[in-house]
């Protein structure tokens, strides 16, 4: 009250602020220790200069060996050139050697630093496991092992094998029987936590992806591997109440159900990260509880990165990770147990066994800090490889990525602007519908229509016409297409539509199969010719006609520049003559159906 | 509501595997609650039961098929 009166208030605001900045300052730089600091060493290096005598070299060791008893040696033979020496010892050595009279025979005395390679655990089985290779797990474990994150393991129940027993569990519950205990009688759910946090570096058997994180044990599926939504929805909200950091659930279903899904809105309200597997029926949408809002749908792999056959796609679908083939070497293996209830190692296949890599890596990225469950996905997403001409949406976002990751999440918060161009760049815009970014090459697409207008403008400038919707019709449906269309994955609803009405008429004929590879049927000027040659003599469908021509024309010669696959011609300099030429052919013959109009 | 399919009874290996029904036209269904003798890999049936669509599952590979009552279709 005193400084109040005696300062005015907003000198007294500003005083506040120096003073909280100055605090602050002081207590950064209190808490700098460098990176030098950080390093390990046991030992320090000598570097002699080589100006001086080699005797003078001699009488400098022997007088580090009497002073500080130590015994100066060659770090190699290599190293005699050089005068490079090494003794033991550790900070407090290093910091009196540099004071010494010695140092001033020396180039530099610095620690000996030891580097350390990635750590490969020492699980004999790890070999075996394709899966956590390709997923660059090792150089995730530098950043974190995912202490501290809690996974709610919703499935079949867990089994206490012997690999799972320095894996950190906390309390559970068993809805199918209704106690506390929960143990597994399929084996299923034993093996998916395994992938997640199987007991890593104890010499036994296999390895787990987020091995120092804690395990929730939920039981909701009987031996037979089923269970109702009512238990399901239960197990998603005793995980949530029970501090559970993410949930997986290799499991699903074709029925919605507002239950699931309320409790799905909990428990991300919460900021649990969600994560379910997208299902094993091969067909375009992923299956229930995988394509709610809030839930991570995940695809499975093959061991060459590829979708696994058995994997569903496209909508609902928003990430990609190892499922495995067969149940043999192309299978995911981890501990479990048999139909007798022993522990036994086996390979299983499924997006069953894809979801809980997902995990595991949403597991490690929350133990680096990052606590909403949008941020986790959006690292999840945006740190994921990208496969390129995924029409279909096999991958998602991509094939998982634990390395890139777990490194994006350390490196930082995705700033609103990364964000935003993330999305924009990849047409996540549209809050309806789940668009992929890999169907539509945006830019491209852009320069057609564009292209298509200039070209109409250069007509016009030269042959006065007034525009028309038929016209634009025209430039659209020849050029580009509503090619936004292109990337809906609605639920359960075929995708061909959309593809055909996101295609331009030049990209039609390889709009269904779905690839990239122009049809030199329609990507000719064999269908503005027919249009020009039906429609010329009718006033306003002529129209349309004429802009199909210009559009194509500024199709084909986007695509002569950009991406010049044409089926049967290859994807070089004759596809490119041949797309140009019909280009060309496109644009005379606007240029001779405008000149018919004109009055003579 | 009751259906009834005609199909085979396969094993499916996805996950810790499930039993399957592929009918005539391509449709595979989950087959839930059966008893043993159906369980048979390759044996031709006729099946009547429900539609689950409150359950769900580890194998994930179509609709569950809770099985009412069942005959045994020769070739």
């Amino acid at each position: 009250m005193l400084i109040s009166k005696l300062v005015p208030k907003d000198d007294m605001k500003k005083l506040l602020l120096v003073g909280l900045v100055l605090i602050g300052l002081c207590f950064g730089l209190f808490n700098f220790k460098g990176l030098a600091s950080q390093g390990e060493f046991e030992e320090i290096v000598l570097d002699f200069r080589e100006d001086i005598p080699i005797s003078q070299i001699d009488n400098q060791l022997s007088a580090i060996a009497q002073q500080f008893n130590l015994a100066p040696q060659l770090n190699s033979i290599f190293s005699l050139p050089d005068n490079v020496y090494i003794v033991k010892g550790d900070r407090a050595t290093l910091k009196a050697l540099q004071k010494s009279p010695v140092a001033k025979s020396t180039e530099y005395i610095e620690p000996n630093y030891i580097y350390k390679a990635l750590e490969v655990p020492n699980d004999p089985e790890y070999n075996k496991q394709w899966n956590l290779r390709s997923i660059k797990v090792e150089s995730a474990w530098d950043e974190t092992k995912g202490s501290g994150v809690t996974v709610a393991v919703i499935d079949t129940g867990i089994s206490p094998v012997p690999d799972l027993k320095q894996t950190k569990f906390v309390r559970g519950y068993d809805f199918v029987n209704n106690r506390e205990t929960v143990t597994d009688d399929s084996g299923h759910g034993t093996h998916v936590a395994g992938t997640i946090a199987q007991s890593t570096n104890n010499n036994y058997g296999v390895a787990g992806i987020a091995y120092e994180a804690n395990v929730m044990p939920l039981k909701v599926l009987s031996a037979f591997g089923g269970g109702t939504v009512a238990d399901i929805a239960e197990a998603i909200k005793f995980a949530a109440d029970h501090n559970a950091d993410v949930i997986n659930m290799s499991l699903g279903g074709g029925g919605d159900s507002h239950l699931l899904k309320d409790a799905i809105t909990y428990a991300h309200r919460k900021g649990v990260v969600i994560i379910a597997a997208a299902g094993n029926a091969s067909k375009n949408a992923a299956s229930y509880p995988a394509r709610y809002p809030h839930v991570i749908g995940v695809a499975a792999l093959d061991p060459a990165g590829e979708k696994a056959p058995y994997s569903n796609f496209g909508a609902g679908v928003d990430i990609s990770a190892p499922g495995g083939v067969g149940t043999g070497a192309g299978g995911i293996l981890q501990e479990t147990i048999n139909s007798d209830g022993q522990a036994m190692f086996v390979s299983f296949q499924g997006t069953s066994m894809a979801a809980p890599h997902v995990a595991g890596v949403a597991a490690l990225v929350k133990a680096t800090g990052m606590k909403e469950p949008d941020q986790v996905l959006n690292v999840l997403k945006k740190s994921a490889m990208r496969v390129k001409n995924d029409t279909l949406n096999h991958y998602g976002a991509g094939q998982l990525d634990a390395a890139a990751a777990v490194k994006l999440a350390v490196r930082g918060q995705i700033s609103f602007q990364d964000f935003f161009r993330w999305l924009r760049d990849n047409g996540y815009l549209n809050p309806r519908f789940w668009i992929d970014g890999g169907a539509v090459a945006l830019f491209p697409k852009l320069a057609m229509v564009l292209g298509s207008y200039l070209l109409a403008w250069f007509l016009r400038v030269y042959f006065p016409f007034t525009w028309s919707w038929s016209l634009l019709g025209g430039l659209v449906a020849g050029s580009s297409g509503l090619f936004f269309l292109r990337g809906f994955y609605i639920f359960d609803f075929p995708q061909v539509p959309f593809r055909v009405m996101g295609s331009s008429i030049p990209e039609i004929g390889n709009a269904i199969a779905g690839n990239s590879i122009l049809n030199p049927l329609f990507a000719s000027v064999l269908i503005p010719f027919i249009l020009v040659a039906f429609l010329l003599n009718k006033p306003m469908w002529k129209w349309f006609a004429i802009g199909t021509a210009l559009g194509v024309a500024a199709c084909l010669g986007v695509n002569a520049v950009v991406s010049p696959a044409v089926w049967g011609f290859g994807s070089g300099a004759i596809a490119r003559i041949f797309l140009l030429i019909n280009a060309l052919m496109c644009y005379s013959l606007a240029l001779l159906a405008v000149k018919e109009e004109q009055p003579r | 509501m009751s259906i009834t399919v005609t199909g085979t009874i396969q094993r499916s290996d996805m996950g810790a595997g499930a039993w399957a029904l592929s009918t005539d036209d391509g449709t595979t269904y989950e087959v839930h609650n059966a008893p043993k003798d159906l369980l048979l890999p390759g044996k031709k049936v006729k099946v009547t039961g429900q539609i689950r669509e409150d359950i769900m599952t580890i194998a994930m590979i179509g609709p569950v098929l809770e099985v009412r009552s069942f005959e045994t279709v020769s070739e």
